[in-house]
């Protein structure tokens, strides 16, 4: 090889930490392994996928990691690679982080992503059903819609059309979880609050929804928020914390205001 | 009512809100607690911050609840604190390796947990210098540039301040953020106003180790 950055021909010699983990009960530690000639222009999970065939010639297990889409919409890759979730980059997800970004005889760190509310299933594949649980405690709207109406007949300002479309844009992958130094998942809930709370659609289960959503999060054992930020920072969608802001403004709103159910008698 | 209250307590959200809230009230003790102080500075005998502390003293039952307004306040919040601290740490039962900066965070941010200690220690050492002591002899004024033109109490006073200040630095963005009130129309000036709020009243309450370890009370402009 004649030089770091003449990569084309000869490719990219790694040394890759990688977490082991046989399953939910075991600790895990990091294993070390050498990978030689990986092309710059291959994606991080393409690497893997050269590493687990190494690993299956050499009659080893591989390592097991999640992926699906691999273009960044799924929300099903994960990873923090050198202690960052989703890599080095902004609004990239591991699928769409390129090998160019790393340099010949680079020391690469893989983990899971990490917090109680996600426990490691096998190697570097975490549990995220707690995401869904809290979609399904209120992150969706019950009211039959019934059949397409015309396009017009719900007047919908075009601030609060694009600012959910902003916040509807998450993908759930849990990077907001991995890269908060607490551990919270207010980013995500915050994204899913805002999404119909800012939508007419949304209005008659607001509250409710805001209640419910954090109580799961709550439950789940996500962390509290320290106003940090680095949830925004790692969101492959670029998710802004003024989301955040609007759960907490919600939560404080129907948390004030929200009467006992059957209060209101409906003029009987 | 009650129950109501206590469920939104119990929230992660209702711990930040609180604990936002009661930082603002400390936030507005601090800044009456060091323009009262400044009085120090009004004279070369300390009558006038003699004075004002004896005013304090001579509201009685009112002062006895401003105080008591403030261990509770100081209480939530460090109460609150620590219980937010433990509940983080127990949500990444295992550890990164090294959790790497995405780009987000900042010394300060990353270290409220740390300098609230820091200035919780402090607290509890000026409480035990100033409130708790026997001051009828020799005045307050007096026993203030005493304390602090030793090289020890003005170094522990001088040290704290910092801590302070980052903390500061921190927790006005931090608490518009928490109450829900961020818009990126006012964004960057409460960004500013909480930096140069942070830093001035650290500032201010730095200058009084720094000026009686200098001058021992013996101030150059009277």
């Amino acid at each position: 090889m004649s030089g770091g950055h003449d990569t084309h021909s000869h490719g990219l010699n790694l040394t890759l930490h990688v977490w082991r983990q046989k399953n939910a009960q075991d600790t895990g530690h990091f294993e070390t392994y050498s990978l030689q000639g990986i092309s710059e222009h291959c994606s991080f999970l393409e690497m893997l996928d050269q590493l687990n065939e190494q690993l299956l010639r050499e009659g080893r297990e591989p390592v097991a990691f999640d992926h699906d889409c691999r273009e960044g919409i799924c929300g099903s890759c994960s990873l923090v690679i050198n202690g960052r979730a989703h890599g080095p980059d902004r609004e990239t997800a591991t699928c769409q982080l390129h090998m160019r970004r790393f340099h010949d005889g680079e020391t690469i760190y893989i983990e899971p992503f990490r917090a109680k509310a996600f426990p490691v299933q096998r190697d570097l594949v975490t549990d995220r059903s707690a995401f869904d649980r809290i979609i399904a405690a209120g992150g969706f709207v019950s009211a039959n819609t019934g059949s397409p109406q015309d396009a017009n007949a719900l007047p919908i300002p075009k601030e609060a059309a694009d600012l959910a479309m902003d916040a509807a844009q998450c993908i759930g992958c849990g990077a907001c979880v991995a890269a908060c130094p607490n551990a919270a998942a207010m980013l995500f809930v915050g994204a899913k609050v805002s999404h119909l709370a800012l939508l007419p659609q949304g209005q008659p289960e607001r509250r409710k929804r805001v209640l419910a959503m954090v109580e799961q999060m709550d439950k789940e054992g996500f962390g509290n928020c320290g106003n940090i930020y680095e949830c925004e920072a790692a969101c492959p969608k670029g998710i802004s914390v003024e989301n955040i802001a609007r759960m907490n403004r919600e939560y404080l709103c129907a948390s004030l205001t929200a009467r006992p159910q059957g209060e209101a008698k409906g003029g009987f | 009512m009650l129950s109501r209250f206590g469920a939104f307590l119990r929230s992660s959200i209702g711990k930040k809100s609180l604990m936002a809230f009661t930082g603002l009230l400390l936030i507005l003790f601090l800044i009456a607690h060091v323009v009262g102080n400044l009085s120090l500075y009004a004279d070369g005998d300390g009558a006038k911050f003699n004075a004002y502390a004896a005013q304090l003293e001579a509201l009685g039952p009112l002062k006895l609840a401003a105080e008591l307004g403030l261990v509770i306040l100081f209480g939530a919040h460090i109460a609150l604190g620590m219980r937010t601290y433990l509940e983080n740490r127990e949500a990444r039962p295992v550890r990164y390796k090294d959790l790497a900066p995405k780009g987000r965070r900042t010394l300060a941010s990353m270290t409220m947990p740390v300098t609230g200690i820091v200035i919780l220690v402090f607290l509890v050492i000026h409480i035990i210098d100033f409130r708790l002591a026997d001051f009828s002899k020799q005045g307050l004024a007096a026993l203030v540039i005493e304390r602090l033109s030793h090289p020890l109490g003005a170094g522990i006073y001088f040290i704290s301040m910092g801590f302070l200040g980052v903390h500061l630095w921190h927790a006005f963005q931090s608490l518009v953020q928490s109450l829900g009130f961020r818009h990126p129309a006012y964004l960057p000036a409460v960004k500013t106003v909480g930096m140069v709020l942070g830093v001035l009243i650290a500032a201010l309450f730095a200058t009084f180790p720094i000026l009686c370890l200098m001058f021992k009370g013996q101030w150059p402009w009277n």
